[in-house]
């Protein structure tokens, strides 16, 4: 995938991934890079991964806490709100109408 | 750069940026933990350390604390120069532990009214008053061209009761802070106008004084001591002095408690 398309999409679905993600069960940001990748959406660096999970710390949709690892470093998890729930629902809601207009539109003009 | 370098090189510029000592730790654990975790270089993993603690700081954004008893407090400043009214009813109160920012157009009488809460300048109404001791930093002049650093710091630091040792201790840790080292026998006349606004901002916080006003003190500054400047600020503000200070750069306005904005000048219609 053409990398600078790659970032310009990932800027507006980035959080509301990592926030689907959270939903799903409390994870720590490497371990949410990898299954964003798993998932199709390709390598996320931590200078692009971190600020996403400060900010959505910050606005109260996620909570963190540290745990120690089974082996090796204290790692900080995070964990959806119900205020995070809310904000996902509306996004998803919202994501499903647009991505439905771009698809059309591009079906369209193909 | 080494995992080590990186991560110490991105806690100092948190810092710079007024990001909190536990937040800082925490970032950086979680860094840490990131590049131990996936390896590679973190160059290329998180960026440059100013790059990324920028982001950082835009998305934790500012701590709120409470503010404490009201250290300046002015009302109803009124200022007239000839028929042309400067300043005409102005009112602002600081609480410990407070930033305020006085923003407006050149002329709108910003440097004024610094000068009135600081005792220089009379007014034709209205009243300040300061709880504790004041520090402060003109936009210009304020040295003494024949004198060196350390022979500022003996004066000013005499006038607030410290001892000549005390005083050039103070002064050069203040200096470093703001990455400049004071040279023996350098005269304030051959410093460069940023050095010497360095030295004025120097001495505007020796003595620990409860309130500091600072009237534009970074000009001639480059980057990086602009953001030791307000890196400083933030300090104070932390050690629960009140601060106030005369700024045109609005980038920095999310970074203060309150705001005065002063509006240009009126004539009087005749």
């Amino acid at each position: 995938m053409d990398q600078d398309r790659r970032g310009q999409w990932l800027r507006g679905v980035l959080a509301p991934c990592v926030l689907a993600l959270v939903a799903e069960r409390e994870s720590y940001g490497y371990e949410l890079a990898q299954s964003l990748d798993a998932a199709g959406l390709g390598p996320i660096q931590g200078g692009t991964l971190y600020p996403v999970l400060l900010r959505l710390q910050r606005f109260g949709l996620v909570t963190a806490s540290w745990q120690d690892g089974t082996a090796g470093p204290a790692r900080k998890y995070y964990r959806i709100t119900a205020a995070g729930r809310e904000t996902l629902r509306h996004a998803t809601a919202d994501w499903q109408e647009f991505s439905a207009g771009v698809a059309s539109i591009l079906r369209e003009g193909r | 750069m080494n995992h080590d370098g990186w991560l110490s090189a991105l806690a100092h510029e948190l810092r710079r940026r007024g990001v909190g000592g536990d937040a800082v730790r925490q970032v950086v654990a979680e860094a840490a933990a990131h590049l131990r975790d996936g390896g590679g270089n973190p160059m290329q993993v998180f960026g440059p350390p100013a790059t990324y603690a920028s982001a950082v700081a835009d998305s934790v954004g500012r701590p709120r604390r409470n503010p404490g008893e009201v250290l300046l407090e002015a009302r109803g400043i009124t200022k007239k120069y000839g028929r042309q009214t400067v300043l005409d009813g102005v009112d602002l109160t600081v609480r410990s532990g407070e930033i305020a920012a006085v923003i407006g157009a050149n002329g709108c009488g910003k440097s004024t009214f610094l000068a009135v809460c600081a005792g220089l300048t009379g007014v034709d109404k209205g009243e300040v008053r300061i709880r504790g001791s004041l520090g402060y930093c003109p936009q210009d002049g304020g040295t003494a061209g024949f004198l060196d650093a350390g022979e500022h710091f003996v004066l000013i630091g005499a006038g607030r009761g410290m001892s000549r040792e005390e005083a050039v201790r103070a002064g050069h840790a203040q200096a470093a802070a703001l990455d400049w080292e004071p040279a023996r026998g350098k005269q304030a006349r051959h410093l460069s106008g940023g050095t010497r606004q360095k030295l004025n901002l120097v001495m505007a916080g020796l003595g620990e004084p409860d309130v500091l006003l600072l009237d534009e003190p970074y000009q001639g500054f480059d980057r990086g001591t602009y953001l030791d400047f307000w890196h400083q600020v933030w300090q104070w503000r932390e050690a629960g002095k009140a601060i106030v200070v005369v700024t045109h750069l609005l980038n920095q306005l999310d970074r203060v408690d309150t705001v005065l904005e002063l509006t240009p000048a009126r004539k009087a219609v005749a």
